[in-house]
């Protein structure tokens, strides 16, 4: 870890006491800094609440929200709610995950994309469709879906 | 000590206070079906098999439930029954059921509970679901977990945490794609094989020599 990062992570802790039930807290803050949480940062964790490596994982892992890998530059979500499922939602993500080479939760590995799914993100109107990063694509076909990224061919 | 009386399935029975209800069935000889509860560890009342019927037709997990006095508590009713087979069926459509070739035959809690409630094996065949079957772990040197054994009720981290103080086993992950992992920690464990000693499945076995 960086020394610019391994200071800001400590300023973070600084905010805490280091009881055991910060942990959940803490982990909140850590992603909302850098995205994800590191090995280095669950260990710098660890340490500070006097708990095991282990034990942070464990919980990390418990809860879908944590994430253990950095988060791709483009972050392609597929929407897979009722309607979009019965719009097709399924060969949406079976076409983007042709196009990116990923299957779903999967980050690429030079950290342009991440293809992630969710249940719904409230656009069922426009069903079915996927977002990019902040922009959301609705009515989508598998065509449509290479086209979103022309580049990747 | 102070001596309460209670009744479990219509036999008079004195216990110590501040005993469960588990144990003091256990110490008279009535056979409570019970996965995650162990005399050494405080009971966690996760695995549910437990239940019992405490007065009016109230469901309470044994493990966890003090004697009072007048306690009449009934282990075996048509709701006891109906729950705790729903239970154990979920448990074995989720486990892998090669008893010929497991180490554990035969001490294994899980076919003793089996026994108890008359479930077989080839009935339960129908309601296995189509699940690969995942790569044990055998990243410890001592001993080897397998994850389609494991009924995950905790014993073996409790110990690792409480009694032996290594906490170097730990839940990961949720739901069915729950195990048990000793990674990133391997240097704290002790070999003391408390773990293995306590499963009350095969879900962790000594390693053999070869």
């Amino acid at each position: 870890m960086e020394k610019r990062e391994e200071r800001l992570l400590r300023e973070i802790l600084s905010f805490y006491k280091g009881q055991q039930g910060e942990l959940i807290p803490i982990l909140l803050q850590v992603q909302a800094n850098f995205g994800y949480l590191s090995e280095k940062a669950r260990k710098l964790i660890a340490r500070f609440l006097s708990i095991t490596e282990g034990q942070v994982y464990s919980i990390a892992s418990f809860y879908s929200q944590f994430r253990l890998v950095p988060l791709g530059k483009k972050r392609v979500t597929i929407c897979r709610g009722t309607a979009c499922h019965i719009r097709g939602a399924p060969r949406i993500l079976e076409a983007t995950e042709k196009v990116l080479g990923l299957k779903e939760g999967e980050t690429s590995s030079d950290l342009e994309y991440t293809l992630e799914t969710v249940a719904c993100f409230g656009c069922c109107a426009l069903a079915p469709c996927i977002r990019i990063n902040k922009n959301v694509h609705g009515e989508m076909t598998p065509e449509k879906v290479k086209e979103l990224f022309p580049h990747l061919k | 000590m102070e001596k309460i009386a209670l009744t479990i399935d219509g036999l008079n029975i004195v216990a110590d206070k501040g005993m469960t209800v588990l144990e003091t069935a256990l110490r008279n000889g009535i056979y409570i079906p019970h996965l995650c509860y162990h005399p050494d560890l405080k009971p966690s009342g996760v695995c549910r098999l437990c239940l019992v019927e405490v007065g009016d037709e109230q469901l309470v997990t044994s493990c966890r439930m003090k004697v009072e006095q007048g306690m009449v508590i009934k282990t075996k009713s048509p709701e006891v029954d109906k729950v705790r087979r729903a239970i154990v069926e979920l448990l074995i459509a989720d486990h892998h059921t090669d008893c010929r070739n497991c180490p554990s035959s035969g001490q294994c809690e899980l076919q003793r509970i089996m026994a108890s409630l008359h479930i077989s094996v080839k009935r339960m065949r129908p309601l296995k679901w189509a699940r690969e079957e995942l790569p044990r772990d055998t990243s410890n040197p001592f001993f080897d977990y397998d994850p389609n054994k494991c009924v995950l009720c905790g014993i073996c981290v409790q110990t690792c945490e409480v009694v032996q103080g290594t906490s170097s086993l730990y839940f990961v992950g949720r739901g069915y794609g729950t195990k048990v992992a000793f990674f990133a920690n391997k240097s704290r464990c002790e070999s003391c094989r408390q773990c293995v000693a306590r499963c009350p499945v095969g879900a962790l076995i000594p390693k053999t020599v070869r």
